[in-house]
């Protein structure tokens, strides 16, 4: 310790002829007083305790507006699965079911497994800021009323039926409608399949035993209709594409 | 003797006084996510502000996750460095990875009660020694010169505290 100390001293000699900036930037308007009150002391008196010195970098980087890390067509990060492409149609019930453009769409499920991106429960947790958010993502339809979505077949959990979160809102963020997707079910649609013998090589490995089917859904069994019913077509290896088409009134 | 590992958290605050760009940057944009998000627990238009939100709906606490999508390609900006906080050569110096945001007030109809928090935590750090009243630290695993360890000194500002403490055998 004594040691590492002296060495800091030598240092700090070495880089002497810098010190009257130092000096002189800790006079009391220079202190960082930033909203936060970091300049507002914590009750050491008048010593150098409570003084630092301001920055005195080369300037930037320099802030630019980003949008939400929702805002994007890919949304696997690192969860891996069977490729599933997601395309949604958005229609306006009080313009005769023309499409809507310019509509933003949020769409959100669970990985193969089951799980969600969330926060743990500790509220002092932390994570990394890279691939937090996965599986949920966002886009604004085209003139077709059109957004596209590149992801992974959900994998699903007790008590639930396989499912997507949709929220969509107009153009200026006002909601418009929160639903889910239902997917086709039946010996061999794609949630037997991918959840069935073949699907364990992708790590869908909780088979059917258990699965809650869009009967005893409690958000799918009274639409008997199917309005919430996706279609979905394709194969294991070649991946799967889910249409759908949602009714909103703009 | 042990070595001592630490890491720093740093909890930003941004509120509707804050001025510098980046910040400003982060309250519109947090603000306009929460007032998206929110609509999905407040379907009934029943509550105004996040307090009310969190209080009444089951799953509201999501919000502070929900929110800091708006918040992403700030910290990308940052290049890895935590903001505000400068070693005693007045340089920015402290590397992160982690984060945590939470909200902590707000209100669908009034955005000079938005109130946000970064908490950004350290990559590990070697605590060498106190000297009136810095830290004497060096990134673990870092660069070794004929010197020595190179060191920076650091002062624990408010909102600026030592999140974790591990002890090693040298």
């Amino acid at each position: 310790m004594e040691q590492s100390r002296k060495k800091f001293l030598k240092h700090f000699l070495i880089g002497a002829v810098s010190a009257p900036v130092i000096l002189e930037a800790c006079k009391k308007k220079d202190v960082i007083s930033d909203s936060s009150g970091s300049g507002s002391g914590s009750g050491s008196g008048s010593g150098s305790g409570t003084c630092t010195v301001s920055p005195t970098e080369t300037a930037g980087p320099f802030p630019t507006i980003t949008p939400s890390s929702l805002v994007r067509s890919d949304i696997r990060d690192d969860r891996t699965g069977v490729a599933l492409t997601v395309k949604i149609t958005i229609k306006n019930t009080n313009s005769s079911c023309a499409a809507l453009a310019g509509a933003i769409v949020d769409i959100w499920h669970c990985d193969k497994d089951g799980y969600y991106s969330e926060y743990g429960g500790t509220s002092m947790q932390s994570v990394n800021y890279s691939g937090v958010h996965f599986l949920r993502g966002r886009q604004t339809t085209d003139a077709n009323g059109l957004v596209t979505f590149t992801s992974i077949f959900p994998g699903w959990y007790s008590g639930r039926a396989t499912h997507i979160h949709v929220h969509i809102y107009n153009a200026s963020g006002t909601s418009l409608l929160v639903t889910q997707i239902a997917f086709p079910e039946g010996s061999s649609s794609a949630v037997a399949t991918v959840n069935g013998s073949g699907g364990v090589a992708y790590g869908y490995t909780k088979g059917m035993t258990g699965y809650t089917y869009n009967a005893s859904d409690n958000i799918f069994s009274d639409d008997s209709a199917g309005a919430e019913l996706a279609t979905v077509s394709g194969s294991l290896s070649g991946g799967y594409t889910l249409t759908h088409t949602i009714n909103v009134a703009a | 003797m042990p070595k001592k590992i630490i890491r720093l958290c740093y909890r930003k605050v941004i509120d509707a006084s804050s001025q510098k760009v980046w910040d400003k940057y982060v309250f519109d944009s947090t603000y306009k996510e929460f007032l998206m998000q929110a609509q999905f627990y407040n379907q009934e238009k029943k509550f105004s502000t996040f307090a009310e939100i969190l209080h009444h709906v089951p799953g509201a606490e999501k919000l502070h996750f929900l929110v800091s999508t708006a918040v992403t390609g700030y910290l990308q900006q940052l290049r890895g460095i935590v903001p505000d906080i400068l070693n005693n050569l007045g340089k920015h110096f402290l590397p992160f990875e982690n984060y945590r945001f939470e909200i902590i007030n707000s209100d669908i109809k009034n955005k000079a009660s938005h109130q946000v928090a970064i908490n950004f935590f350290s990559k590990p750090l070697q605590w060498h020694d106190t000297i009136n009243g810095f830290l004497l630290v060096s990134p673990v695993n870092g660069e070794k010169t004929d010197d020595g360890q190179m060191t920076e000194l650091v002062q624990l500002p408010p909102f600026l505290s030592i999140y974790s403490l591990k002890t090693a055998n040298e």
